[in-house]
């Protein structure tokens, strides 16, 4: 405990001593020559990160094991050898617990925002030899939201994250306490409230006529089947979703994904096609032939953005958001080392200290000739990161 | 009990200046042993960076791509001193990452774009080497320098290469770390082992393991296949290492970033 509190205040200097500074852009998995196309990341740090509203932090604080399961979901190396040299972790396509809709990764996407879970990168066994990306989706609300994968073939969340690891990441077997913690952190991240949305998932508040025509417009029954309708599948009393397949028109049948906070999940549909929710309701005006005017159509967008909007859905990633991360990651190291739990102090050291020498790189030395200024407290910075890494092997070293 | 503890920690700082006298001579005799390797490694830089003036002027890309890759390996194997004994210089030559001049501007110039306009990057980089090349001989070694700059180096070789490493449009980081770590095992082996031997065997030992591990992981066939993990692991024990060994060559702890001048 003793140490712990040591660290926080020396990861509290840390916080004095930062300051902004653009970070050096990350490089691909497939070679030196690559190209991505414009726009597109393949480095979750480059990004404006999306806000991670924490189920837990409303009723008091993180468990051991949620911040544990953040950990490993930071960490490359519970998956495979190629994701581990690429410094790929859950985090990389599920930025905080969101989606990551600039993720490019070659041969694995199509577009920016998906990604081929059975292509030839990360585990060649798994390949099935079709480049058949999906939609990288928003892991908020996940709790709710079972089954879970596109086509919602798997009941368990727990089968799934284990899944993910051995299967699409070539991961070695997981420890049971790791996918549980994974799982836990998971089922902690919440929607980001809404205050337009009231009881029963109808719209509160102040509402423009046009999202009332659309609100109207979404329960309303299809023209050519009265069985149908958009309300009917994306249950509003519920979280905006049936949790059951449908084939609307995409290829097959596909679970039907949640609104809540569908404003920052695009693309939409299973792989990603679709940019906007004008070409969403197009295509459904389209395939179900629901004789739509503009003026509807218009209406219907403003109803599902009022409905998948988010109170501050991106905050900036700075050097005092990455130290907070740190922070509740050194909290694991409060509970491991007095428990002995040698694989998993290891596994806190091995990401704790990538993730502070990525911060370094935050506080450019003298060699980056582009930043001028403040180089003593860059300095110091610097040197102060790179002694909390070395802290960080002496616990490990002093725990085998 | 207070007493007996008062009575070794006194013992330890006795022993510990006179280890501080006794071995603080031969330190400075050994890093002048260091100079040789210094001027040949600079010398090899230079050599290599007038081929490139030469090939670059002459319009022969592989040429001079060739001639970059040779003086790279002499200034990486310099790296030991380099930040610490002439920063400026250092950063003229070695800008990164966003260089408008230096070996990375042309590496991005020649590897990059394959274009061999880099006459004035070029005839820079030689007079900068040259110049460094003409300080060697009278420039004051300090062992304190010398081992900063080792420790220094130790670490920045452990930094993730995910994103290519530092030379990744030439694809020769693997080159720099390799050769980095020969000049932290030549500045060692010539400066410090003897002295750390003497001092700690049991530290010293440890020392020379993880400088033959880390030579061994650099061994790779090619950046992909190297064990980042370990990498880093082994990195930041040698720099730990070196830290305590510091304290027993009676030299300051060795520090991880050069003061700013």
């Amino acid at each position: 405990m003793i140490m712990r509190r040591s660290w926080i205040a020396t990861l509290a200097l840390g916080v004095l001593l930062a300051g902004p500074h653009g970070r050096v852009v990350a490089f691909p998995v497939d070679g030196d020559q690559t190209t991505l196309p414009p726009r597109t990341e393949l480095n979750e740090d480059a990004l404006d990160k999306p806000r991670e509203v924490f189920r837990s932090e409303l009723a008091g604080g993180k468990s051991y094991m949620i911040s544990l399961g953040n950990l490993a979901f930071s960490s490359p190396r519970i998956l495979g050898g190629v994701a581990r040299q690429a410094n790929v972790s859950c985090g990389t396509c599920h930025v905080n617990g969101a989606g990551n809709a600039k993720l490019f990764m070659p041969k694995m996407s199509t577009r920016p925002g998906n990604f081929d879970t059975t292509g030839p990168l990360f585990n060649p066994k798994a390949d099935n030899l079709v480049l058949d990306p999906i939609r990288i989706p928003s892991l908020r609300g996940a709790r709710y939201l079972a089954p879970y994968g596109f086509d919602g073939r798997m009941p368990s969340l727990h089968d799934f994250v284990h899944n993910v690891i051995v299967n699409e990441f070539a991961g070695p077997e997981p420890s049971p306490v790791i996918v549980d913690a994974i799982v836990a952190y998971i089922q902690d991240i919440d929607f980001l409230p809404n205050p337009s949305l009231g009881p029963g998932g109808r719209l509160a508040g102040k509402i423009s006529e046009s999202e009332r025509r659309g609100e109207a417009l979404f329960k309303k029954p299809f023209p050519h089947d009265a069985s149908l309708s958009c309300a009917g599948c994306h249950t509003p009393s519920g979280v905006f979703s049936d949790h059951q397949q449908h084939d609307v028109g995409s290829g097959g049948l596909f679970r039907t994904p949640t609104l809540r906070n569908a404003d920052f999940n695009a693309p939409y549909f299973h792989d990603g096609r679709f940019d906007s929710y004008d070409q969403v309701v197009a295509h459904f005006d389209r395939v179900f032939d629901l004789g739509l005017s503009t003026q509807d159509r218009q209406d219907l967008v403003a109803y599902l953005t009022a409905v998948g909007d988010g109170v501050q859905p991106y905050e900036h990633d700075g050097a005092g958001a990455s130290l907070k991360e740190i922070n509740d990651f050194t909290t694991v190291l409060g509970t491991a080392i007095p428990a002995g739990d040698k694989d998993i102090v290891s596994l806190a050291v091995d990401t704790i200290g990538s993730e502070l020498r990525e911060l370094t790189e935050q506080y450019p030395d003298r060699k980056n000739t582009s930043v001028s200024g403040g180089e003593q407290e860059r300095v110091q910075a610097r040197n102060a990161l790179k002694e909390l890494v070395l802290s960080l092997r002496r616990m490990r070293r002093c725990t085998r | 009990m207070i007493d007996v503890r008062v009575a070794v920690c006194v013992a330890l700082l006795v022993l510990g200046t006179g280890l501080h006298a006794t071995i603080a001579a031969p330190l400075d005799d050994a890093a002048e042993k260091y100079r040789p390797y210094m001027i040949e490694g600079i010398g090899q830089a230079l050599a290599g960076a007038r081929d490139l003036r030469d090939r670059v002027a002459a319009n022969d890309l592989p040429g001079a791509k060739k001639a970059w890759i040779s003086a790279r390996a002499g200034w990486e194997r310099s790296e030991v001193f380099t930040a610490g004994f002439v920063p400026e210089l250092d950063a003229q030559i070695d800008a990164w990452p966003n260089a408008d001049s230096g070996f990375h501007a042309i590496e991005a110039r020649l590897f990059g774009a394959g274009r061999t306009d880099a006459g004035k990057d070029t005839d820079a980089l030689v007079e900068h080497l040259d110049n460094l090349h003409g300080k060697l001989r009278d420039m004051a070694l300090t062992p304190q320098g010398l081992l900063d700059g080792i420790v220094r180096l130790a670490y920045e070789v452990g930094e993730s290469k995910a994103d290519g490493g530092e030379s990744r449009i030439s694809g020769t980081s693997l080159d720099d770390m390799r050769n980095n770590v020969a000049g932290i095992d030549f500045a060692y082996r010539t400066i410090f082992s003897t002295a750390l031997t003497t001092g700690d065997a049991k530290l010293a030992d440890g020392v020379a393991a993880r400088i033959e591990r880390l030579k061994v992981i650099v061994a790779a066939h090619d950046l992909p296949s190297i064990d980042v993990s370990e990498l880093r692991r082994v990195s930041e024990e040698l720099v730990i290492l070196l830290q305590s060994a510091s304290i027993k060559l009676g030299l300051q702890r060795a520090t991880l970033e050069a003061k700013s001048q």
